[in-house]
């Protein structure tokens, strides 16, 4: 144990050393004011139409809604999930609360539920796929081995130093979006209300179970929920970046994995058993906000143990394998 | 490697931190979302400060004249009040109201709005909360949506469109519209539905007025758009005319509603003014709507 710290100590600086971690943060730094400026424009045109009148806007929302339920063209599935929105949003008409004030801490909430299934994940696979391949393709992993250490520490070390800078990287979206975002939003909006806890049964949703938290603490519970993922989606990345010699073979199939599961989410598939699939069940904040899952069936525990069985996998097979396997160039 | 050394520590510590305030978070989270805990909201949190004003207030501009005007009403309700500079419109109703069958998609109530802006008059679309298919039953119980009185108590125009489909939907003539020959009107049964229906309306009219009671309302008559099928014209006409004639009544009790007819507009011009579902306007007819009600409002 005693000198697996020095080990990670070694992984860190590798990562840092290498600007991987710089790397995040300028993606981040750079799109995050392109977001920021897309939602200006949108926010702009409301408040031309509506004069900035969130319930008038919202209730044009629903209504417009409403109308597309009518209509044949437009698939079950999706007239489900808009009976849910306008319920919701009824919801919050009622009790005068606007879903979407516009403020920096909002932004940072509603960029993390979209960020959460994609975004996020390419940035933790920023580090994560060249973690090992990264070694192999420079020859430096031969170095690495041949000192008298034992393989899977070698190999856990690198983890533990992944892991570490999962929760830097989730830490610094959260702070670098709301910190630009603030710019054009303005700082405030910890306070406001954001409705939780919508149950979802059938085409009806649920109130009874619905309850106002602060805005902070939503943000608190959405972070925990993007790190678990970042989490699963890391050590995933982990086990491809072992079993490829590549880099970037190994970024190729993560990404394809990601944006497949993207595709299916988005099909909102009468495929059921999809539902086993990783990539389908990123979306944990869509619990949060009490969206209707892409897959019937799907729930908070479901989604978790999913994710958690896949990752453990993933690090078996990583470790088993780096274990046993020849290192030959 | 000092700096080596450094970097790491920060690191170190960073991301302890970070992974304890994410693991918190993720318990949290996790608790919320299988153990929500529902709690009786008190009505109208802190963020809704600016809550929505009582039915009475007229919101907005040129309140001075908005004063006066409910002084005038006070005192005098025999006669309609001059409108405001300002018409700030809020559309309800049916397929009319929603300008189904425009290719332009605006309708009477946009293509109104752009013509009393056109002629000097300033006017704004607020919301059109129009649906299709909508019927006097299923707009009754949606008056009671917060949203939805919010948007019309902002207004100082209301427009409604609604019993269309009421008449011609229950009756079965619009599924069966493409085979002329099967249609069988029975102008008992349709007349038989008119008392409940404009009853109905009559609610509604009310609560809008309660809801409002300062606004115009200004209710779109029916026009007939069978008239060109010789087994439906008569009938037709006299089922449409009773229940404009039975609206026009209602109306009539409150100086600041209009019935705007639509009836003679479309009488012997259904080629050039339905669209191709043969049962709503299209551009041309909705402009000729729209031509009527800046008449009555400038």
């Amino acid at each position: 144990m005693s000198n697996l710290v020095p080990l990670i100590q070694n992984e860190c600086l590798k990562i840092m050393k290498r600007k991987r971690f710089y790397v995040v943060l300028l993606v981040l730094l750079v799109l995050v004011p392109m977001f920021t400026y897309a939602q200006m424009k949108a926010a702009e045109r409301s408040q031309e139409k509506f004069n900035s009148d969130w319930r008038l806007e919202l209730q044009q929302r629903i209504t417009d809604n409403e109308n597309s339920l009518s209509s044949d063209r437009v698939p079950d599935e999706w007239k489900r999930y808009r009976q849910i929105f306008i319920q919701q949003m009824q919801y919050y008409l009622e009790h005068d609360v606007n879903p979407n004030h516009p403020n920096g801490v909002t932004f940072t909430r509603e960029f993390l539920n979209n960020a959460i299934s994609l975004f996020i994940p390419l940035l933790i696979m920023a580090i994560a796929s060249d973690i090992v391949s990264g070694e192999r393709t420079s020859g430096t992993i031969k170095m690495l081995l041949t000192r008298p250490v034992k393989r899977w520490k070698v190999l856990l070390s690198k983890l533990v130093a992944l892991l570490m800078f999962v929760s830097l990287i989730v830490l610094s979206t959260f702070i670098i979006a709301y910190l630009i975002s603030g710019l054009a939003f303005g700082y405030k909006g910890f306070d406001i209300p954001v409705f939780t806890g919508f149950r979802i049964v059938g085409s009806e949703v649920d109130m009874t179970g619905v309850h106002a938290v602060p805005q902070w603490m939503y943000l608190l519970m959405q972070g925990g929920l993007v790190w678990f993922v970042g989490i699963c989606v890391a050590m995933l990345a982990f086990m491809v970046s072992v079993l490829v010699r590549s880099t970037a073979a190994s970024i190729v199939i993560m990404m394809a994995a990601l944006i497949a599961g993207n595709i299916l989410t988005n099909m909102a598939s009468a495929w059921s058993s999809a539902k086993y699939l990783f990539m389908v069940n990123l979306n944990l904040t869509d619990y949060l906000a009490g969206n209707l899952p892409p897959i019937e069936g799907m729930s908070l525990n479901f989604s978790l143990a999913v994710l958690a069985v896949w990752a453990v996998c993933a690090v078996i097979v990583s470790f088993s394998v780096f274990t046993r396997r020849d290192i030959l160039n | 490697m000092r700096t080596s050394s450094w970097i790491w520590r920060i690191t170190a510590c960073a991301s302890a931190l970070a992974t304890i305030v994410l693991v918190i978070g993720f318990i949290y989270a996790w608790n919320d979302i299988n153990y929500p805990q529902g709690e009786p909201l008190a009505a109208g949190s802190d963020s809704g400060s600016e809550s929505p004003s009582a039915p009475g207030a007229v919101p907005g501009n040129g309140s001075g004249a908005d004063q006066e005007e409910q002084a005038g009403k006070d005192e005098d309700t025999t006669t309609a009040q001059p409108l405001p500079d300002h018409l700030n419109v809020t559309a309800i109703g049916d397929s009319l109201a929603k300008g189904t069958g425009d290719n332009t998609g605006s309708g009477f109530v946009r293509r109104s709005i752009d013509q009393l802006n056109g002629d000097g008059r300033s006017a704004k679309l607020l919301a059109n909360l129009a649906i299709n298919g909508m019927t006097t039953e299923a707009l009754l119980p949606k008056l009671d949506d917060k949203g939805i009185r919010y948007a019309l108590q902002r207004a100082n125009v209301i427009m409604l469109s609604i019993g269309g489909n009421d008449l011609f939907q229950n009756s079965g003539l619009l599924s069966e519209e493409t085979d002329p020959d099967a249609l069988e009107i029975d102008p008992v049964k349709l007349m038989a539905l008119l008392p409940e229906a404009s009853e109905r309306l009559q609610s509604i009219l009310q609560k809008l007025r309660a809801i409002n009671p300062d606004a115009r309302i200004i209710y779109v008559g029916l026009y007939h758009p069978f008239a060109d099928l010789k087994e439906l014209q008569i009938p037709g006409n006299i089922v449409v005319s009773t229940w404009n004639h039975s609206v026009m009544e209602i109306v009539n009790q409150d100086p600041n509603m209009t019935l705007v007819p639509t009836f003679d507009l479309f009488q012997h011009k259904l080629d050039a003014y339905l669209s191709s579902d043969h049962f709503h306007p299209n551009g041309a007819g909705y402009q000729a709507i729209a031509d009527r009600i800046v008449q009555g409002l400038k």
